[in-house]
């Protein structure tokens, strides 16, 4: 227990607690025992290694819990060890002499869950067998108790269920993809999920990572501009444009405030971001846009009832810096549909705009083909994220739990339903990808941009990295694993106004 | 053991060697934290600063949403009206006319953008539509594929998942089937097995590991000994305790090289003497796994009987079985109803499994030290007034039975009933054996074996031979669980404890119904066809049981020499009459 103080004294959010490597050390290491579901550190106990990475081996390890759970017959599997090219490996030595009870249920329930996936589809499918896998996951989990493991494991079983439920009767039958378990959260009520929001915002870097180094980039891009436009694809509760029109006013010695014009688009139909929660966003945004002097103006541009974004609806005045902005994925952001996205994206492309601010989910290694895969993939995004926000806040499981509830518990549905749909169909890759193919062009990260990222995660437990993985391109992560891309891009053609 | 510590410490090597670099990293990055924190940009840090500052509030209270919506930056108390928002959209409208129809006029091409994504837009629908097919077709042929080696070979194993199937072993496998008459059986193989197999998740789990096992796929063993540990239990739904049977034998089957299986199974060997007795009776009363051979036998014994013209020559009955006396009050009963009275003399010579080559390791032939069912069937022939003489021979080899060794005289009525036993005998030695007990001139042969595929080590390779042991104890569970309706008790697992005593059993050398029937003629036998008494006796004892029994009167050379019992449509056992043949006196 004396540990967890530690760690929340460490999330004091005081640079100078962490000047020093031993003290972060410690911390680090015993978050990893404490709360025992490290995914990153143990992730391929079975022979996944090449779809998830294959970062850590933890022979080892296993080793000692499947002694302890009296299963001497995987001793003789254990010998089987090729290296540890594991960039954490401090965790092995201390599990080694005390696997703790959490240790050994995590490991349990991360097999038992893989085995589900398994038995739901591909050449060894048995729904009765996944059945009877979920019967023993629903033993021993709860979403709202227990370890990081046991209530990331709660979400994967319910998730897992729904896609059995779905697959059990006639096949074909898949979960709609409008049906109530989308990972919408608009039946949770409206407090909740500001207070989830506001809670996510300040747990994680998550959130203002993408904001902050789009905003960046915008500033930069912007500089010489009277007006500049921002098409954001998903204006959420507009947060973002706050923060960028703080930056725009108090620019030092820098060019005069320029007139900042944002257009959300907004979804028809009965979608959570209907128009009345845009409007609302856009008179806070105007609000908050007069209290501190920024010229503004905000406009709402519908978009067609499949969601699809015609450029034409656009309203566009000449000489004005146009910016795209597209933030996908962010953990607290509705499901969009690729269809969607592409159509917002190649809108931009005929719009000669400054600049495309993408964020996304950034996905496991390209080539993890099939639902298994695609599904540990899943589960090692989400126990990253987990474990990030419980690294955190080790002692707000309150707080935690409706994040959880709120955001991730949802987000796991929809996301492994959406995998289970597709799960033969050719993965497109990302939107970045996409966006290079269609012929956008990088634009680089500045400097400041780069320590700005490093700055906010400075602000946060040690274990969030951020990594320039390519000139126009800053990657967040938890530990070992990526999390989510930030790529800025201009359009194809000379846009210059 | 040494290759293992090596690779261990080679393991701490390499932790601690990227322990150090790790500590390395650690302290380049803190350097150059500080040297980024020495150039800050001041309006970002402003904005980090002031998301610090209401960071301790939401940690006191993070439910308060007014607190939340107090959010610096914006003003709940502000309400503009929305007009204010649209003033400037209206002033602008006219001018972008012009740029407007020329984006709409580009928006046309975006199907051709949108095109390089496959995932994307207008194609989708269409892609979907090939995708839904082609996925059908797919698992159509996948369907096919199952079926086809279902058919071929049910030796291979069908979750093959990761192993690499060693070519021989499957070739060998569809000639056996080819050879094989498609008998009624094979057909309700087909049938059934598609709906049950579905049902039987445990094998899925089980085979699956056995073929990791086979591939040296240590991880993937890893993963099933983990889900299965938690899947398995000895109570329960027969998967579940097959589930526990299977984990138990692969632990075994792992650990054999190095150490025994840490917990003895409750089995006939560790039972107590009585409660064997009350236990292997009630199992017949519920279950005809046993009582169905054991009643062809009997009737066989009364039908070669009733063919011998003198009522005045001793009976002698050589038991090779694994009943343990349950089945004798029975054909005693019926002995003392039949006309003209029972034989002067009743001999019953009982050959106990000797221990060494494999006989005491086959399941059900051993009693528990101290079992002696004598004196019970002493007393109750008496009561019937029947001469009954119990002779039980310890130390006799199967190999060693001679007219000698079991005291035999030329003036009785031999019949030998063989159950369950032959087995374990070696194939090569097999035919061997049948010529020998051919050799003492039983007046009749009656043959109970189970009826499959050998799963020795010689024949199949491991992961085979384990599928089909688990396919053989998947039967007695399941059936065993209809048989006690579900109910826990001792008993039920004593019984099931032993039957999985098949699974680590080198001594389980079966063969099928056919072959056996093609020894047994080779040895000299002919097969005698089995009494409509046998018969119909055999359908009244079924009538009594679970409706997934079910029995079939083989047709082998005109004459119905064979019963098979079946599970589910699955072959179980098989129960055949044999005198010597070419009228060998």
């Amino acid at each position: 227990m004396a540990m967890a103080m530690a760690i929340d004294d460490a999330t004091g959010l005081d640079f100078s607690a962490h000047s020093t490597s031993t003290t972060t050390t410690t911390t680090t290491t015993m978050a990893d025992d404490e709360y025992g579901c490290n995914w990153n550190d143990w992730s391929p106990v079975v022979d996944w290694n090449a779809l998830s990475g294959g970062q850590d081996d933890f022979q080892d390890l296993i080793e000692s819990m499947i002694d302890e759970s009296g299963l001497q017959p995987a001793r003789s599997a254990v010998n089987y060890q090729e290296g540890c090219n594991s960039p954490s490996t401090d965790t092995t030595m201390f599990t080694d002499e005390e696997a703790s009870g959490g240790d050994l249920k995590g490991l349990r329930l991360v097999h038992l869950l893989m085995a589900a996936a398994e038995a739901l589809t591909g050449v060894n499918k048995c729904h009765e067998l996944a059945r009877v896998i979920l019967v023993r996951l629903k033993e021993l989990v709860s979403p709202t108790d227990g370890t990081n493991m046991e209530r990331l494991a709660a979400h994967f079983t319910e998730a897992l269920q729904g896609l059995l439920e779905g697959a059990g009767g006639g096949h074909g039958k898949h979960p709609t993809s409008g049906g109530p378990q989308r990972d919408d959260h608009h039946h949770h009520h409206q407090a909740d999920v500001l207070a989830a929001f506001q809670l996510m915002q300040d747990m994680s870097p998550y959130i203002k990572f993408g904001h902050f180094t789009a905003n960046q980039a915008i500033l930069e891009a912007v500089t010489q501009h009277r007006r500049v436009h921002i098409v954001d694809y998903d204006i959420m509760e507009g947060i973002q444009w706050a923060s960028l029109m703080q930056a725009l006013v108090s620019r030092k010695d820098g060019p005069p405030v320029p007139h900042l014009r944002i257009t959300a688009l907004s979804r028809g139909g009965n979608g959570r971001r209907s128009i009345g929660t845009v409007q609302e966003t856009g008179r806070r945004l105007t609000a908050f846009a007069s209290s501190i002097g920024q010229p503004f103006s905000f406009h709402q541009c519908r978009l067609d009832s499949d969601e699809t974004f015609r450029p034409s609806s656009l309203k566009l005045v000449r000489g004005e810096a146009l910016i795209f902005n597209c933030m996908l994925h962010l953990p607290h952001f509705s499901y969009r549909a690729p269809e969607s996205v592409a159509s917002f994206l190649s809108g931009a492309k005929t719009l000669n705009p400054r600049l495309v601010t993408l964020v996304e989910e950034e996905l496991g290694p390209i080539g993890v083909q099939g639902f298994v895969s695609r599904f540990i993939d899943s589960l090692h995004h989400y126990s990253a994220m987990y474990d990030s926000l419980e690294a955190g806040f080790p002692m707000q499981c309150r707080a935690r739990a409706l994040v959880e509830r709120v955001f991730l518990g949802p987000q796991i549905i929809g996301s492994l339903a959406r995998i289970y749909r597709t799960c033969s169909d050719e993965e497109g890759g990302s939107w970045r990808q996409w966006l290079g193919a269609t012929g956008f062009r990088p634009v680089d990260i500045s400097f400041a941009n780069h320590c700005q990222a490093k700055l906010l995660l400075g602000l946060f437990n040690d274990g969030y990295r951020v990594e320039e993985l390519a000139n126009n391109r800053l990657v967040l992560g938890w530990k070992s694993r990526r999390l989510l891309s930030a790529s800025i891009w201009s359009s194809p053609f000379d846009s210059d106004l | 053991m040494i290759r293992r510590c090596l690779l261990n410490a080679e393991s701490l090597l390499l932790i601690s060697l990227s322990l150090s670099l790790l500590a390395l990293g650690h302290r380049s990055y803190r350097a150059k934290m500080t040297i980024e924190e020495a150039e800050p940009n001041p309006h970002i840090l402003g904005w980090i600063e002031d998301s610090v500052s209401f960071f301790p509030s939401l940690l006191d209270d993070p439910y308060d949403s007014s607190e939340i919506n107090g959010y610096n930056w914006w003003d709940p108390n502000q309400d503009f009206a929305q007009d204010l928002i649209y003033t400037s959209a209206t002033s602008i409208t006219s001018t972008i006319t012009t740029a407007d129809s020329s984006a709409h006029t580009d928006a046309t091409p975006d199907t051709t953008a949108t095109a390089m994504n496959p995932t994307v837009a207008a194609n989708h629908s269409e892609e979907s539509v090939t995708q839904e097919m082609s996925k059908k077709r797919k698992a159509s042929l996948d369907n096919q594929d199952h079926t086809q080696r279902r058919n071929q070979s049910p030796s291979t194993i069908e979750n093959s998942g990761s192993i690499d199937v060693k070519p021989a072993k499957p070739v060998l496998g569809v000639k056996r089937a080819a050879g094989k008459k498609r008998s009624a059986v094979s057909s309700g193989n087909n049938g059934n097995n598609c709906n049950n197999k579905e049902g039987r998740w445990a094998e899925q789990l089980l085979n699956p590991c056995a073929a990791a096992i086979a591939a040296n796929n240590l991880n993937r063993v890893q993963h099933l000994l983990y889900v299965l540990h938690e899947l398995a239990s000895p109570t329960g739904d027969p998967n579940h305790r097959l589930a526990s049977h299977g984990l138990r034998a692969l632990t075994y089957h792992l650990s054999s090289s190095t150490s025994l299986p840490s917990s003895a199974p409750f089995t006939f060997s560790s039972a107590e003497p009585r409660f064997f007795q009350k236990s292997i009776l009630r199992f017949n009363e519920s279950s005809p796994w046993f009582a169905f051979p054991s009643n062809i036998v009997n009737s066989s014994i009364l039908q070669v009987l009733s063919e011998e013209p003198d009522k005045s020559r001793n009976l002698h009955i050589l038991d090779i079985g694994v009943s343990h006396g349950a089945q004798w009050p029975t054909l005693l009963d019926s002995l003392s109803r039949r006309p003209g009275g029972p034989p002067p003399l009743v001999r019953l010579t009982a050959i106990s499994p000797t221990g060494d080559g494999g006989d005491a390791d086959t399941p059900f032939s051993m009693a528990p030290p101290g079992y002696d069912v004598s004196p019970l069937l002493l007393g109750f022939a008496k009561t019937l007034n029947i001469n009954l003489q119990i002779n039980r021979l310890n130390n006799v080899p199967l190999q060693g039975l001679n007219p000698q060794s079991i005291d035999a005289s030329p003036d009785e009525i031999l019949i030998i009933s063989a159950q369950f036993r032959l087995h374990h005998l070696n194939h090569s030695d097999r035919t061997e054996f049948l010529k020998s007990l051919r050799a003492l001139c039983p007046k009749g042969v009656i043959l109970s074996e189970n009826n499959g595929d050998c799963a020795c080590a010689g024949c199949v390779d491991f992961a085979t031979g384990f599928s089909l042991r688990i396919e053989y104890l998947w039967r007695f569970l399941d059936s065993t669980s209809a048989a006690f309706k579900g109910r826990e008790s001792e008993e039920r697992r004593m019984m099931e404890g032993e039957a999985a005593r098949e699974l680590t059993s080198a001594a389980e050398m079966n063969e099928r119904r056919e072959r056996w029937c093609e020894r047994m003629r080779e040895a000299g036998f002919a097969g005698e066809g089995l009494g409509e008494d046998a018969i119909d006796g055999g359908r009244a004892l079924l009538r009594k049981h679970d409706g997934n029994w079910d029995m079939k009167v083989e047709e082998d050379g005109g004459s119905h020499c064979c019963l098979s019992l079946g599970w589910k449509g699955q072959p179980v056992s098989f129960c055949s009459l044999w005198k010597l043949s070419g009228g060998g006196k």
